[in-house]
């Protein structure tokens, strides 16, 4: 029971909070408003799903070309600012969502990374993970704003694995 | 097709071909891996895009030109990393909220607030994902590291924007 909250989660919630919109638009503007939303949102679907399906699958076929524990020995304790660029860079090229993510950081912990290392990994996922990027970003907001917002947040994750190596709090992968 | 679908399918399409050429079953893998994502996504669609929709739809005009105008300087991007930390769900909400967002009038310097905000901070992945995986000692580690970024990225943002004027939404 409470895997499968924690996995839906988000999804009652969005449900939730897409209900209480919609009836809001239905009391306000009748339901010819709430008909011509959800066209709205359903061109938009039509217009995502190429890059979804293309997404998909150059994420499939990445998981089955690497192997993730394999660049792990290049972010210990002592790999300094190269280690934090290493995982930097693997945040960056982990397909997936946070269900692919997450679990991967404890595979990396026990291979050897370091939480400076952890950190800069996932926050380059969560910042710059490339199916993100292409599928949803480049494609709503466009390629001019995608491109400023990850050239100038590409190297934050090496600051705050840098930073994140600093701070008094120990933290050991749990089992 | 848009040139950035072409590129997309480009790679994927390359993608799968070095599988294919580790064998068929590999690339087989990959194809049924794929498969099973999308059909695991589709939910999060039926219900995040009418989400999205009705809530552009809900959201005045002018409502965000105030708080994270382009005019709202370093106030907006405090306001909108903040933000960005409480939008719910992946990217199929927040990019097309951003978009919405922006039709009504929000800056791009606080767009990338919001977006860095999002990414850094996401309250419901810490609360499904982070801390039950990680623990709050590697959470209070990783927000502590990171939490002036969205501020840095929307202030360096405001900077590139004096040079090169960049605008937001479908090319």
């Amino acid at each position: 029971m409470i895997p499968f909250l924690r996995r839906h989660a988000s999804l009652m919630a969005i449900a939730a909070i897409g209900a209480a919109a919609g009836a809001t638009i239905w009391r306000r503007d009748g339901a010819g408003a709430l008909a011509a939303a959800l066209v709205h949102a359903w061109d938009l679907f039509l217009f995502i799903l190429p890059s979804l399906l293309a997404g998909m699958l150059l994420a499939a076929s990445v998981r089955q070309l690497v192997a993730p524990g394999m660049l792990a020995r290049w972010m210990g304790a002592e790999s300094g600012l190269f280690g934090l660029a290493v995982a930097t860079a693997a945040g960056a090229l982990t397909p997936g969502g946070p269900m692919a993510a997450f679990p991967l950081v404890l595979v990396l912990a026990a291979a050897g990374a370091d939480r400076g290392a952890l950190v800069a990994y996932i926050l380059s996922w969560s910042l710059n993970g490339f199916q993100k990027l292409l599928v949803y970003e480049v494609s709503l907001l466009g390629l001019d704003f995608a491109l400023m917002r990850t050239l100038l947040t590409l190297p934050m994750p090496v600051l705050a694995g840098w930073v994140a190596r600093r701070l008094p709090i120990a933290w050991t992968p749990p089992r | 097709m848009t040139a950035g679908q072409a590129v997309l399918w480009v790679l994927a399409l390359g993608a799968l071909g070095l599988c294919l050429r580790r064998g068929p079953g590999t690339a087989r893998k990959a194809v049924t891996d794929a498969g099973q994502s999308i059909l695991k996504i589709l939910p999060m669609f039926a219900v995040a895009l009418p989400m999205a929709a009705f809530l552009a739809e809900l959201i005045p005009a002018d409502a965000a030109s105030a708080w994270i105008g382009p005019e709202s300087g370093t106030t907006g991007i405090l306001v909108a990393s903040f933000a960005g930390g409480l939008m719910p769900g992946g990217p199929f909400v927040t990019f097309p909220l951003v978009l919405a967002f922006a039709k009504a009038g929000a800056g791009v310097a606080q767009m990338v607030a919001l977006v860095t905000g999002w990414s850094i901070f996401a309250i419901h992945r810490i609360v499904t994902w982070e801390y039950p995986l990680l623990g709050w000692r590697f959470v209070a580690l990783r927000v502590l590291a990171a939490a002036p970024l969205p501020i840095i990225a929307g202030l360096l943002a405001e900077l590139v924007l004096q040079v090169v004027p960049i605008g937001l939404g479908r090319p």
